[in-house]
């Protein structure tokens, strides 16, 4: 008794050695995961700020205002205003009359260039000769005054302004002389070239290698939208009644073992592999129309559905039994107690998984890249027609055009692709955001 | 026993878990307009018992039943019978509270609307009104039948369980240890309403508390290891068990 006395006594204002070393381990335990955590942030940080420096120049573009004349001798020689015979004039005489406007321009301003006319006309976009183009088909009264109008300059240009070309540079790039980055300096001064939110990237459909200045999303960003409507009337319903069958009707039995593993196994397969199944049924199989947004919904379906059903049975499965119980115990059949009690209860979930899913869906660029919509579209493709059928015009979609811009030769197209992974994120933080409204105003119901 | 009309029989019923044996050849006859409470200790399958009885045990795969339970001498167990309509005719109350996490008036409201009782709303408000007074809750809920149910205490959820019970208007009200989540006091609440309950229902409650079987039931069923053990008048089990097993339960030696 004594013995045991003794042994026991001890001052709890002492830490024993065990209790020391507990504490040591719980301390270290901590330290790991503040380190993993920052580490994390601090990776996250710098992706953001190197997309965000990099990129949020392509949302400013820089322009210039020419007043010209528009001759009629050049642009409508007949003078009979005829659109089949003013559509002979191509861009490249556009683009001479353009260029001999913006010569004079200079010369009444008095600013003296030292450059060929060919070197001046380069100040312009290539682009702009199209925009000149358009506006006199449009209005054919234009031609024989004179018109102030608004044109893209040229991507070397537009570096200027934006700190990616100066006149060391522009010494060692055949591109762009540094005359004529006096020109643009000496116009900037007079308020004739500046720059300004740039809404063609947002609306503006691709363009060529030789004119990033007026590559935009426009198509990218309706193409991914089809896409996503694609995905969520057919994942969705099939997914949650999936789910709902697999949790709450189907019989636990080997069939459904193998199933379920199938599934699981289903949401790990690489996207790729989706893609090369798309390609299978959906274009050669179906003979759905290639690179369109109708195909590519449906192979991000196949690859989301998993990634919905998983979460949707967790959801399901969530519901304290106790609900289910109670709404069986009143009489209410199987499918009423679903329907009524544990479908709204495990709503909220479910439709997180179902955002979630969208979101890997949006992003998805591999299996789209199997089923051609990595080919260059102009056309803004229509929902419907009658030829293509529902969503089945070419497009192209957000992840593959980064794909695409970061493949093309021109330094300006960087600047469009980290722009166009500013779209993707605010995309899929608008959706996050949507999750988690919806969320919200769902639980408070309950 | 005297002859009472006999509401629910059930004959030699063996209930398996896959390869457990949970109920070994049961036969009891319940009566009508009375209370019987099932005893025994925690596993001895009086629960399982219960829930034959409605068929609740249909929702487990593995669960198997055999044997006759008659109800107004009907098999419950016929194929023709639809456990829906059944769970109508028979309501159960859980051992903890489970109101819907909807309001009040919808908890009520639900059984009835789902079985096409009311044809408008002003017969659904009675019907709510009738099922929340007959489960004496409806002083507390009057005002408030539009608030969730689960905001009421945990007496007043299990009260609001046994209106949403009765409100399809069953014949059996099963209850499964309907006061074991309770307080003293709620539990007493719903003791004296299970009281008045037995004037309209034949009311089967299962319990742990041997001091409620013999304050609620006119009769008890012991139950140990998936036996009955022991049927008859509640006084007479507790004053006079006639086996050996009983006494050692309700002495304190066994369970």
């Amino acid at each position: 008794m004594n013995l045991y006395h003794s042994k026991i006594h001890r001052s709890l204002l002492v830490k024993d050695a065990r209790t020391q070393q507990r504490n040591n381990a719980e301390l270290r335990f901590r330290a790991y995961g503040l380190t993993a955590v920052s580490v994390g942030i601090v990776a996250l940080v710098i992706l953001l700020v190197s997309i965000f420096t990099s990129g949020m120049t392509a949302f400013q573009q820089t322009k210039l205002q020419v007043t010209l004349e528009l001759p009629e001798a050049k642009l409508d020689k007949k003078g009979q205003r005829d659109l089949v015979a003013m559509k002979k004039v191509t861009t490249i005489g556009y683009f001479k009359v353009l260029g001999d406007g913006l010569i004079a321009q200079l010369e009444r301003l008095g600013v003296e260039t030292g450059l060929k006319a060919k070197e001046v006309r380069e100040i312009l976009s290539k682009e702009s000769a199209a925009t000149l183009r358009n506006a006199v088909l449009a209005d054919p009264s234009l031609i024989g005054s004179t018109v102030t109008m608004e044109f893209l300059a040229n991507g070397r240009i537009d570096g200027y302004f934006k700190g990616r070309v100066d006149r060391a540079s522009a010494q060692l790039d055949k591109n762009v002389e540094p005359g004529q980055l006096d020109i643009a300096d000496a116009l900037a001064e007079r308020r004739l070239m500046y720059t300004r939110f740039n809404f063609n990237f947002i609306l503006a459909p691709d363009a060529s290698d030789q004119r990033p200045e007026a590559a935009g999303l426009g198509v990218a960003i309706l193409g991914s939208i089809y896409m996503m409507l694609v995905v969520l009337f057919v994942a969705l319903p099939v997914g949650v009644a999936a789910s709902i069958y697999l949790e709450e009707f189907a019989p636990k039995n080997r069939l459904t073992d193998v199933i379920e593993v199938n599934i699981s196994n289903l949401a790990a397969v690489p996207s790729i592999v989706y893609g090369i199944l798309g390609l299978a049924i959906f274009i050669n199989m179906a003979q759905f129309n290639q690179s369109s947004p109708l195909v590519g919904g449906l192979v991000l379906t196949l690859m989301t559905l998993p990634r919905i059903i998983i979460p949707a049975r967790a959801a399901l499965k969530s519901v304290p039994p106790s609900i289910r119980d109670a709404a069986l115990g009143v009489g209410a059949s199987r499918m009423q107690t679903v329907l009524h009690h544990v479908l709204p209860l495990a709503a909220p979930g479910i439709l997180t998984g179902v955002i979630i899913g969208l979101g890997q869906a949006l992003g998805e660029t591999a299996p789209l890249l199997l089923i051609g919509m990595v080919a260059f579209v102009r056309e803004y493709p229509a929902a419907f027609t009658s030829d293509s059928g529902l969503f089945g015009e070419a497009s192209t979609a957000l992840p593959v055009q980064v794909f695409n811009w970061t493949q093309r030769a021109d330094p300006s197209f960087v600047e469009r692709a980290s722009g166009a992974i500013i779209v993707l994120l605010v995309f899929l933080l608008i959706m996050n955001a949507l999750a988690i409204f919806l969320r919200r105003r769902y639980e408070r119901r309950w | 026993m005297t002859k009472l009309p006999i509401k629910i029989s059930a004959k030699n019923v063996d209930v398996f878990y896959g390869a457990a044996h949970a109920i070994k050849s049961v036969d009891v006859e319940i009566a009508d307009k009375m209370v019987t409470s099932f005893i025994g200790p925690s596993g001895c399958g009086k629960s399982t018992f219960l829930r034959c009885i409605n068929r609740m045990n249909d929702t487990i795969d593995v669960c198997r039943v055999t044997g006759d339970i008659m109800i107004d001498m009907e098999d419950i167990y016929d194929r023709r019978v639809d456990p829906v309509q059944l769970r109508a005719k028979v309501g159960m109350v859980f051992q903890k509270p489970n109101p819907f996490p909807k309001s009040i008036y919808d908890n009520v409201a639900y059984g009835p609307k789902i079985h096409g009782m009311a044809r408008n709303k002003l017969e659904l408000d009675e019907i709510v009104e009738k099922s929340l007074r007959r489960a004496a809750l409806w002083n507390e809920a009057k005002d408030r039948l539009q608030e969730p149910g689960t905001g009421l205490s945990g007496g007043q959820q299990q009260r609001l369980c046994i209106a949403r019970a009765v409100a399809t208007e069953p014949e059996v009200l099963l209850m499964d240890e309907p006061c074991s989540a309770l307080d003293p006091i709620a539990t007493a609440q719903i003791e004296q309403l299970i009281d008045e309950l037995r004037s309209s229902y034949c009311v089967v409650i299962v319990t742990h508390s041997m001091a409620q079987a013999s304050r609620v039931s006119d009769r008890t069923a012991f139950f140990h290891l998936g036996e009955l053990v022991e049927y008859g008048y509640t006084s007479h089990i507790f004053t006079n068990p006639s086996d050996k097993r009983t006494e050692s339960y309700i002495t304190g030696r066994i369970g």
